[in-house]
């Protein structure tokens, strides 16, 4: 073990904390994901329109507020699915990626961005800001920003409400359309 | 290639520099980790750590060497701490509505007749049995148990350097020190930067985040006493691997003593943060 604590601390604290705001951390693009959750997979586009019968029965049913966007959503040439959803909580926004088989199961989830906010003060477009210029074409840049933070255990909890939604998804909608191409 | 993925309750991190060369090692990696949470989440009814709450008392139970490992360092670290450190308090967070209630307790007996992790008995290096009832909760240290795994999984296969964080339990490895902040208690939203580490573990216990819903008990249990401890200082533990940086922090925490003597006698090193701090 190596540690070479940080000269300031032994000076104080107070010192050693220029404030380094956690904001964003971004992981992979949605490129990356579909490769890492179907891997050798063809993927295609398949938006799905969410009426606003099926909204409110995915808000009921995960008691996620924010309006889930039903353009996000690609399929495997074996009948699998990619769903691309956001969970927008008091105290973080997370966007992550869901892979269901042909049958609805839950195969894998990633994360691809995880933003902490206070709260709701900070507005939408003020942290999609902090993407802009960070792709799949810049990795090189992604790897520096690499933090390595300690601290107290965040809960996942809010974005396993975002994967109860995307199951209900699956039976109010994908299965149906499942079904109606294989009858074809 | 920086990748995360929900598993053991928080969010878990895997780095490695060296870009899609490793993804195979990563991918590997978070089975593993998936592995451990299937074994020893006191929330799945189905995890082997719950079919020995359930049985052990009645019969030997065969467990996985991974969950024996765990079991063994849980026990060493009771010994090493008189008794500060045991994670046979499970029925104390299911009695304050911290865990799920799997099976009626009641009708095993009242809470003082629950033994603690000195009760769990060895007959083989993967046969347990106890004396008592058990309602065991390894939650950190099975955290910090996946993230050395996970290490190791990453450093077999050839991976040079990289971190393991686990919602704050977090390990880096290879010759390149690495930066270390730490969330201010004050202010979580506000990082601390403790300095450079290679080789080496940090965990943190804090309540910060636990707090969130107010009229919930602590989650932290001293286990001599049985109180809910409170406190609104951040505590760091460093050392050489997580699985202990994780228990010793419950020692830290509980004793509020930084050189609390189990410490040296695993190498370790305790950093305690105020909550007063602001910038």
């Amino acid at each position: 073990m190596y540690w070479k604590p940080n000269p300031l601390l032994i000076i104080g604290l107070a010192a050693a904390s220029a404030p380094i705001i956690a904001q964003a951390k971004i992981y992979v693009s949605v490129e990356q994901a579909q490769k890492v959750l179907f891997p050798n997979k063809t993927l295609t586009k398949n938006p799905i329109i969410i009426t606003d019968d099926l909204q409110d029965k995915m808000r009921s049913a995960s008691s996620i507020r924010h309006p889930f966007q039903g353009d996000r959503v690609w399929r495997t040439t074996d009948g699998g699915w990619f769903i691309v959803d956001e969970v927008v909580g008091k105290h973080e926004m997370i966007t992550y990626a869901v892979a269901l088989s042909p049958t609805g199961a839950v195969t894998g989830i990633e994360i691809l961005d995880y933003v902490e906010s206070y709260g709701y003060e900070v507005a939408e477009a003020q942290w999609r800001n902090q993407f802009i210029g960070k792709t799949a074409a810049d990795p090189i840049k992604l790897n520096k920003d690499i933090q390595n933070i300690g601290g107290a255990t965040l809960s996942c909890k809010h974005l396993t409400d975002g994967v109860k939604r995307v199951a209900v998804l699956y039976d109010l909608a994908l299965k149906s359309q499942a079904q109606a191409s294989k009858a074809k | 290639m920086i990748r995360c993925k929900p598993l053991l309750g928080t969010f878990v991190e895997i780095f490695t520099p060296d870009g899609g060369y490793s993804s195979n090692a990563i991918e590997n990696a978070f089975l593993a980790i998936a592995e451990v949470q299937a074994l020893m989440g006191f929330h799945n009814p189905e995890s082997e750590l719950s079919d020995i709450n359930a049985r052990c008392y009645l019969e030997a139970v065969r467990i996985h060497p991974w969950t024996a490992k765990v079991l063994t360092i849980a026990q060493e670290i009771h010994l090493h701490s008189d008794g500060l450190f045991n994670c046979g308090i499970g029925h104390h967070l299911v009695a304050s509505g911290l865990l799920p209630r799997h099976f009626n307790h009641q009708a095993i007996g009242r809470v003082e007749q629950f033994g603690g992790i000195e009760h769990l008995q060895f007959l083989e290096s993967t046969l347990v049995r106890s004396r008592l009832p058990l309602c065991l909760d390894l939650g950190g240290i099975a955290k910090g148990f996946a993230v050395d795994l996970a290490v190791n999984i990453l450093q077999s296969a050839g991976v040079q350097s990289g971190s393991v964080n686990a919602g704050g339990d977090l390990r880096v490895f290879g010759s390149e020190a690495q930066n270390i902040q730490i969330r201010n208690p004050a202010n979580p939203h506000e990082l601390i930067n403790l300095g450079n580490m290679c080789e080496g573990a940090i965990a943190t216990s804090s309540l910060y985040f636990a707090k969130r819903d107010e009229y919930l008990k602590s989650y932290m249990v001293n286990p001599i006493n049985h109180d809910h401890v409170e406190s609104s200082e951040s505590y760091s533990v460093i050392a050489k691997e997580c699985i202990y940086a994780d228990a010793l922090t419950k020692i830290v925490s509980i004793s509020r003593n930084t050189d609390h003597p189990c410490l040296a006698h695993f190498s370790a090193q305790a950093i305690t943060i105020p909550n007063t701090l602001t910038t």
